[in-house]
């Protein structure tokens, strides 16, 4: 997973963008992002929508190390809480007309 | 630039319709034509008609609804057009037929908006896809996910409790009960839905810490109003309400991307614009239908849009401030908790309760004097949100 990071400014964005919303750049750098982090806000659902075949799913927003703030499912055993420390992992989230996408996927750090 | 209003509302019941959609927006049409007086066929005076639907084409596999209605009503050869800006599409229509009077281009022009939602997790997924398609979809996350994650937050931050947001629920479905177009018709008590017995039954966990009571359900429904220019409007049936301002605003695509992640900045921007557009405040609002699709949202858009201090809306709601009868009651028609949310006849169907409380024919649910009030309606999770300020004549 990436980040887009600003080549005049130097802001760190995600998803990418056209236009820097800083400094109106319009060329980025890409950047994995693969570090640590904190759990903003989360939640587990129950109401999971076709094409998630789970019971239940855990997701949440996570504040990266380098700053920007990403959406993502949590693979998380046991007390999930607002301000623990969390990884980025990649992997496949969903499959849609039998292409893989893959995502975050955030551990206990 | 000319002076709008309104002088004909038509609205089906909300709720599961065996009808196929663009039959479910013609009842709302001709009940809107017939409210105005205006009769279909030549030398009718609607010069454009605009449907307001999100899913039309990906839930009932149906495009150009709007020729397909034009003519079906027979209001050949209108102009006719959709419009599809998510749960906002109906106030961006009624937004884009103010628009087309205004600019002097049309005298008088028919907005209807609609939807058949389907049910259970393929319409879930459906209105998932107004979610970023890269940074939040695939995962599958939804409406409900960031609605969730964002109720933690205002809990967080404000002491927002569970019980408050039951409170709205309680106040909504109370209200829906005299709202004959409401699709949940029935009283539920606070008790049984917080500490019941059968709590757990009957309000089990959605996307914690939601609970099914603090979530819409899922409607299909079709909403209609007819505008017109206030110069030509003793030509119709009946009195104008006027259109007095609109404000829209947009924000991030992706919610991870706020800055400020409690706020729900497109709602005090739009509503400070509609505010600024009528020449008046907040505090001059008789009445506000806010787009509760999720409970957490009426009670932070009561404070975006001026009601309450920020982090103040759950003492207001404690206090019954937004009951009938109350300061500033909000969602008088059961909200979209209560009423119903067909995505693209929300936006509409909210301006239609404000016209009648402002003709004073809510009956059961009247606020009495009531001369102005606010609708906005929500699109995205809080990134795109039209408000709409009505006024008596
Ligand atoms: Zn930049």
């Amino acid at each position: 997973m990436y980040g887009y990071r600003c080549k005049k400014c130097g802001k760190l964005h995600h998803p990418a963008r056209l236009v820097c919303d800083k400094c109106e750049g319009r060329e980025f750098t890409e950047e994995i992002l693969d570090g640590e982090g904190t759990l903003l806000t989360y939640t587990r659902v129950h109401n999971l929508p076709a094409g998630i075949d789970k019971p239940v799913l855990d997701f949440g927003i996570v504040q990266m190390r380098e700053g920007v703030c990403v959406s993502g499912q949590l693979d998380i055993d046991g007390e999930i809480y607002t301000g623990m420390k969390v990884r980025a992992t990649e992997g496949v989230v969903r499959v849609m007309n039998g292409v893989e996408h893959t995502g975050f996927i955030f551990v206990k750090a | 630039m000319r002076e709008v209003g309104i002088v004909g509302v038509g609205h089906t019941k909300f709720g599961k319709s065996d009808l196929p959609f663009l039959d479910l927006l013609g009842a709302a049409a001709l009940e809107a034509l017939d409210d105005a007086g205006i009769k279909t066929g030549e030398g009718h005076c609607v010069d454009q008609l605009f449907v307001s639907s999100m899913g039309a084409s990906i839930q009932n596999r149906i495009s150009g609804s709007a020729s397909a209605l034009v003519d079906s009503l027979n209001l050949r050869p209108a102009m006719a057009e959709c419009v599809e800006n998510g749960p906002a599409s109906g106030g961006s229509a009624v937004k884009l037929g103010y628009m087309a009077i205004a600019s002097g281009m049309c005298d008088c022009v028919l907005v209807v908006g609609g939807e058949k939602m389907g049910k259970g997790k393929e319409a879930t997924d459906f209105v998932a896809t107004m979610l970023h398609p890269e940074a939040e979809y695939p995962y599958g996350l939804t409406l409900t996910s960031f609605a969730a994650m964002f109720t933690r937050l205002i809990m967080d931050k404000y002491g927002v409790t569970s019980e408050d947001l039951a409170r709205i629920a309680v106040k909504n479905h109370a209200n829906a009960c005299h709202n004959p177009v409401a699709q949940l018709q029935k009283p539920v008590s606070l008790e049984a839905i917080t500490t019941g017995p059968d709590m757990e039954k009957i309000n089990p966990p959605v996307a914690e810490p939601l609970r099914r009571y603090d979530v819409c359900p899922m409607s299909d429904g079709a909403a209609a109003v007819v505008l017109c220019a206030m110069d030509i409007a003793d030509k119709f049936k009946r009195r104008p309400v006027r259109i007095a301002g609109i404000g829209q605003a947009t924000d991030t695509h992706c919610v991870a991307n706020r800055a400020v992640p409690t706020d729900l900045l497109a709602v005090r921007l739009a509503s400070q614009k509609a505010y600024k557009m009528a020449g008046l405040t907040a505090d001059d609002m008789d009445c506000a239908e806010l787009h509760d699709a999720f409970q957490i949202l009426e009670l932070v858009e009561s404070e975006e849009a001026g009601f309450f201090p920020r982090g103040q809306g759950h003492i207001g709601i404690r206090n019954g401030e937004t009951e009938i009868g109350g300061r500033i009651p909000i969602n008088t028609s059961g909200g979209l908790k209560a009423k119903g949310h067909p995505l693209g006849a929300t936006g509409i169907s909210q301006i239609i309760e404000v016209v009648k409380q402002l003709r004073g024919e809510a009956a059961g649910r009247q606020v009495e004097g009531a001369k102005a009030g606010l609708c906005v309606n929500f699109g995205g999770f809080g990134n795109n949100v039209v408000a709409t300020v009505l006024t008596k004549d």
